[in-house]
C-alpha cells in the first residue's frame, strides 16, 4: 500500500526531458496547467493530451510505473466523472430513469464527464513526468530561484528551499521508517487490517508513536550536525553547480508559450464553426 | 522432528520497476528444537528478508517454510500462527517502543495473543526477568530508561509472547561489551527455561563462534554454508572471499602457527585459545 506511492519519485535518466533545466521545466508545467484548466474544446484538450502522452513516451519511464501513479486518483476522476454526468443537463436527453423528475443523463453531461476525466489525467501525467525526471535537489534549486524575486518582500526564500529539500529527503526515509516499524508490530501479533474503523485507528498508535519518536530524534540531529557545520540560513551561499539555461530550454518556453496562447485564444476568441464539440463547458 | 523447515524459497523485492532485486534464491534449511542457529553474511546478503519470511511477515514468491510440519502461509489462521509462535526481534528495536510504561510496552504482543490479565501479568514478569530489567523500571516511561536498557524492554516484548522460535536480527548492535554480554545472557537464560529454538543474526564472528551450535552463512541471497563451527570456519578462504571473516582467537592462533609454533588452529573461542597456548607452553616446558 505504501509502496505504491510513486508520485514525487525521481526515476534517474538521461532523456531530453531529464535534461531540461529544471526552472524551464516547472514553468512548462505551469503554462501548461493554464492551458489545460482554460482549454475549452475536445480539439485542444485532445492536443494537450496528446502532449502529456509525448512527453511520457519522451522521457522513457516505464509506463508500469506511470500506470500505478494513475491508480492512486482513479477513485478521484470516477467520482468526479460521475457527478458531472448528473449534474450536466444541457444537449439531448440519453436516459430518463424516473418520468416524473427532471433528472436525466444528457449528451452534454457525458461530455463534460469525458472532458473532466482527460483534463484531469493530463493534468496528473504532467506534473508527475516533473518529480519523475527532476531530482528533489534540482526541483528545490529551481524553485528557489524562481522565487527569490520574493526576497525584496523580505520573504525568506532560502530557508523556505531549505526546509522543502530536508521535507523532499526525508520522505523515503519516513516510507522505509514505516514499514519497519509496521512490521515490527505484526510480528508481535498487531492486527492492522480488520477490525472497525475504531479498532483500526486505535492500532495505528503502536504505528506513529514511534514514528514521531523518530522523526524527533532525527530533527534534532540533523539541526546539531547543520549547526556544527556552521550552517545559517543568512548571508549569500553560492552553488556548486550552476544552473544554466541551454538553447533547448528557451526553445520549450517559446513552444509552451505558443501553445498555451493558441488555447486560450481557440477557447474564448475563435469562431466556434471550426470544431465538433464546441464549448462543452 | 524440525521445528521449522525452509524448503526451496526464492524472493525479490520490487518488482516490475527499474529497482527490481533479488533477494533470496532457493534457500533451503531446517531447524531442530532447541538448536541456537547463528546467522552470518555480508550486508545485502539477505539475513534480514529470510527472518522475516519466517513469521510470514514477507512471503515466498516460490517454496514454502513449514512450522511443525504446517504451511505457514496456508491461510490467515496459519499466519496469525506463525506471528505468535515464531518471535521477530528487529534490529534496534528499541525505536519501535511506543507505550507509556515498560509494562505496557511488553504485554502488547501478549495482548494481542488475546491471553487473560492474570496470564498478560505472569508473562510480563517472566519476560523482564529473563532479560534482566528491573521491576522498578516497568512503571517507568521507556523513553525515559538508558540505550542498554531500552533494548532489553524491546527484546522482552518479544520474549512475553514466549515463541517456540525466537528469531533475534543483530542484537547485539551498537551495544558496549557489557551490553553485548548481557543481551547474549538473555538468550542462554530464555532457551534454559524454555527449551526454544534460537535464530541469531549478526556480524560478529566471535559471538557465533562462541555461542552457536550451528552456522548458516548467507551470500548474495544464496545460502552458502550450513555447519557447525568447526565446519564453517575451516572454510576461512571462502569467507574472506564473501566479505567475512574468522574469529579474533582463529585468526591469532593461524598467525603463531605461520610463524612455526605447533599448535592446532581449530580454536574459536578466546578460552579455547588460551588453553590450547597454555597446554602448548606446558609441553615445552616454558610453564
Ligand atoms: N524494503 C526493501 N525494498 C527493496 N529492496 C530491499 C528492501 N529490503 C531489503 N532490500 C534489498 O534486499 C537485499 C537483501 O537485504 P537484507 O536487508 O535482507 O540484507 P541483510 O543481509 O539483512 O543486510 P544487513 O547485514 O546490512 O542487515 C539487499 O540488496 C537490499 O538492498
Ligand atoms: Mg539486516
Amino acid at each position: 500500500m505504501i509502496k505504491d506511492i510513486t508520485i514525487g519519485q525521481f526515476f534517474p535518466g538521461d532523456s531530453l526531458i531529464h535534461k531540461l533545466d529544471a526552472r524551464a521545466k516547472i514553468v512548462v508545467l505551469l503554462l501548461f496547467i493554464v492551458a489545460l484548466f482554460t482549454c475549452r474544446n475536445f480539439f485542444s484538450l485532445g492536443l494537450l493530451f496528446l502532449m502529456s502522452i509525448i512527453s511520457v513516451l519522451i522521457s522513457k519511464i516505464s509506463f508500469s510505473v506511470v500506470l500505478k501513479g494513475l491508480k492512486a486518483i482513479i477513485f478521484l476522476v470516477c467520482f468526479t466523472a460521475v457527478l458531472q454526468i448528473f449534474y450536466n443537463d444541457s444537449g439531448e436527453i440519453l436516459w430518463k430513469p424516473f418520468s416524473d423528475k427532471d433528472f436525466a443523463i444528457t449528451t452534454g453531461g457525458v461530455f463534460s464527464a469525458l472532458f473532466i476525466t482527460i483534463r484531469i489525467v493530463s493534468l496528473i501525467l504532467s506534473s508527475s513526468l516533473l518529480t519523475y525526471t527532476t531530482s528533489p535537489t534540482m526541483l528545490t534549486e529551481a524553485i528557489e530561484r524562481l522565487l527569490s524575486p520574493l526576497t525584496y518582500l523580505k520573504v525568506n526564500v532560502h530557508s523556505l528551499s531549505m526546509m522543502m529539500t530536508i521535507a523532499l529527503r526525508f520522505i523515503p526515509t519516513l516510507i522505509e521508517e514505516i514499514n519497519i516499524i509496521m512490521s515490527a508490530q505484526k510480528a508481535r501479533g498487531a492486527d492492522l487490517e480488520t477490525g472497525s474503523l475504531m479498532q483500526r485507528a486505535k492500532a495505528l498508535v503502536p504505528i506513529f508513536v514511534p514514528l514521531f519518536v523518530s522523526s524527533f530524534r532525527r530533527a534534532y540531529e540533523l539541526a546539531f550536525a547543520m549547526e556544527c557545520r556552521c550552517y545559517t540560513g543568512a548571508g549569500k551561499r553560492t552553488r556548486m553547480k550552476k544552473m544554466q539555461f541551454a538553447l533547448r530550454d528557451y526553445l520549450m518556453l517559446v513552444f509552451i508559450i505558443i501553445l498555451t496562447a493558441s488555447v486560450i485564444y481557440l477557447s474564448y476568441f475563435a469562431q466556434s464553426t471550426l470544431f465538433i464539440f464546441e464549448k462543452v463547458i | 522432528m524440525a521445528v521449522l523447515e525452509v524448503k526451496n524459497i526464492s524472493f525479490g523485492y520490487s518488482h516490475g520497476t527499474p529497482f527490481e532485486i533479488t533477494a533470496l534464491k532457493n534457500v533451503s534449511f531446517s531447524l531442530e528444537k532447541g538448536e541456537l542457529v547463528g546467522v552470518i553474511g555480508h550486508t545485502g546478503s539477505g539475513k534480514s528478508t529470510l527472518m522475516q519470511m519466517l513469521n510470514s511477515l514477507l512471503k515466498p514468491e516460490s517454496g514454502e517454510i513449514l512450522l511443525d510440519g504446517k504451511n505457514i502461509n496456508a491461510d490467515k489462521k496459519s499466519v496469525k500462527e506463525a506471528r505468535h509462535k515464531v518471535g521477530l526481534c528487529f534490529q534496534y528495536p528499541e525505536y519501535q517502543l511506543f507505550e507509556e510504561t515498560c509494562f505496557k510496552d511488553i504485554s502488547f504482543g501478549p495482548k494481542n495473543m488475546g491471553l487473560s490479565e492474570e496470564e498478560i501479568r505472569q508473562r510480563v514478569y517472566t519476560a523482564a526477568e529473563i532479560v534482566g530489567l528491573q521491576k522498578e523500571l516497568l512503571d517507568k516511561s521507556p523513553f525515559d530508561l538508558s540505550g542498554g536498557q531500552k533494548r532489553r524492554c524491546a527484546i522482552a516484548g518479544v520474549i512475553a509472547m514466549l515463541p517456540e522460535v525466537l528469531i533475534l536480527d543483530e542484537p547485539t548492535a551498537g551495544l558496549d561489551p557489557v551490553g553485548r554480554a548481557g543481551v547474549l545472557e538473555m538468550i542462554d537464560n530464555y532457551r534454559r527455561q524454555t527449551g526454544a529454538t534460537v535464530i541469531i543474526v549478526t556480524h560478529s564472528m566471535d559471538i557465533v563462534a562462541s555461542i552457536a551450535d550451528r552456522i548458516l552463512v548467507m551470500n548474495k541471497g544464496e545460502l552458502a554454508f550450513n555447519g557447525s563451527v568447526s565446519d564453517i570456519f575451516t572454510h576461512s578462504r571462502e569467507l574472506v572471499r564473501m566479505g567475512l571473516d574468522v574469529p579474533v582467537a582463529t585468526k591469532i592462533m593461524l598467525a603463531l602457527r605461520n610463524k612455526g609454533l605447533e599448535i592446532s588452529s581449530d580454536i574459536y573461542t578466546l578460552e579455547d585459545a588460551a588453553k590450547e597456548l597454555c597446554f602448548f607452553l606446558a609441553k615445552e616446558g616454558k610453564i
